[in-house]
């Protein structure tokens, strides 16, 4: 399972793991959907490398509003606790995967 | 209906010549303007030697079709919906259609609007789905780029969240209902033609005109086209792949029982001869299910 994150648990995730993915989502997003299972197969397949986590941006409009989110599916990339730039839109799962990896 | 066939192109065309010739009742419904063939000038399908414009083959291929029995409704598909093993389809008309299967052969649509701006503001301001953002755009000004009914939607979702919206539509092909629904709604249309999306720092402040006439809004949503294939698609629970064709195997089946797809949907090769071929393929082989008999190859 991959764990849902909300505005409480946030920032500890990120200070908690070297690097982070988060699919910021939200129920009525239909491209969000077509990610899900992606999102789910990376978490398995990158773990011990990379913590995935999802938040939908519907319940917690706060961290939308603090890291500038206005398209979902959005991923954002934290790496030792520094954002770097999000994959905006439904990306395939390898391009997801080098990104990570890579930064 | 025994059979409802999106899309008015090479694939959607052969299937329900195939599927009407069968003695099944058939419905196409889309607009032939929609395929990229229309208009295109064909060099390359055989047995049609010189340049034959691919309007008049879409012309005679619908004419062809409704002699053998097939209907064929020239509008854009809003919604559709599965349960108890049938489909209904809605068009910008407002008409439901219902019926035992579906085909799929919406082509594929062209999201990009190529103007200076998009690309650099994308997720910035920009953005493709207007049921996916709009809730980012509470209290802000907003302006929907597209001729067809889908934009009149997204420009009436649009005015539950912000507070001014403009629906950019240089002459509009969108339906009467959906126009005013659009128009009932709030949204202010503006007959002019997009030219550049500009923005300061990381956010779009405005959208100019190609007569350099500007607006002030926070989004710009582009909706160009029909709606997308991908979106009808997961309406009756066929999951897409993440650039949008469906994945179909050798009968042309998708994942969900009785729906169908072929042509450019299913993936390149963009071609009308490949289109045909999986038109006549999934035609049959609806016909075959709609008889309740084993699907032929």
């Amino acid at each position: 399972m991959v764990t849902e994150l909300n505005e409480r648990t946030f920032d500890a995730f990120i200070e908690g793991n070297k690097t982070v993915l988060i699919d910021c989502w939200a129920p009525w997003c239909r491209p969000c959907r077509m990610l899900t299972p992606i999102i789910e197969e990376l978490e398995k397949e990158l773990k011990g490398k990379v913590a995935v986590a999802k938040l939908n941006t519907d319940e917690n409009m706060g961290i939308s509003a603090r890291f500038g989110i206005n398209a979902i599916p959005t991923l954002l990339v934290f790496k030792d606790g520094v954002m770097y730039e999000p994959l905006i839109g439904l990306r395939p799962k390898e391009e997801i995967r080098q990104y990570v990896l890579d930064i | 209906m025994d059979i409802i066939i999106i899309g008015a192109g090479p694939a959607g065309i052969q299937a329900a010549i195939h599927a009407a010739r069968g003695k099944r009742s058939v419905v196409i419904i889309g607009k032939r303007a929609n395929s990229a063939m229309y208009g295109a000038h064909v060099e390359n399908y055989f047995g049609i030697p010189g340049k034959t414009d691919g309007s008049d083959i879409l012309n005679n291929g619908i004419a062809q079709a409704k002699a053998f029995g097939a209907e064929h409704l020239e509008e854009n598909v809003i919604g559709m919906e599965h349960s108890n093993d049938m489909f209904s389809v809605t068009t910008e008309n407002g008409s439901t259609v219902t019926a035992k299967a579906v085909i799929l052969a919406p082509g594929i649509s062209r999201v990009k609007l190529n103007v200076p701006g998009e690309k650099e503001f994308f997720g910035k301001g920009v953005s493709y789905c207007a049921a996916c953002d709009c809730n980012f755009y509470k209290g802000k000004r907003v302006a929907i780029i597209g001729d067809e009914s889908e934009a009149a939607a997204s420009a009436e979702l649009m005015t539950k969240y912000a507070s001014k919206v403009y629906w950019v539509t240089k002459e509009t092909k969108a339906s009467e209902m959906m126009i005013k629904k659009a128009k009932d709604s709030g949204a202010e249309m503006i007959d002019e033609k997009a030219a550049e999306i500009i923005g300061e720092g990381n956010k779009v402040t405005k959208l100019m005109f190609s007569d350099r006439s500007m607006i002030n809004v926070d989004g710009v949503f582009i909706e160009l086209g029909a709606r997308s294939s991908s979106d009808l698609a997961m309406d009756i629970g066929v999951m897409p792949e993440t650039d949008g064709t469906i994945k179909v195997n050798e009968k042309c089946e998708t994942s969900v029982k009785g729906v169908y797809a072929c042509g450019d949907v299913t993936g390149r090769p963009w071609q009308i001869a490949k289109a045909v071929g999986q038109g006549a393929v999934a035609g049959m082989n609806a016909t075959e299910y709609i008889k309740g008999e084993k699907n032929v190859r």
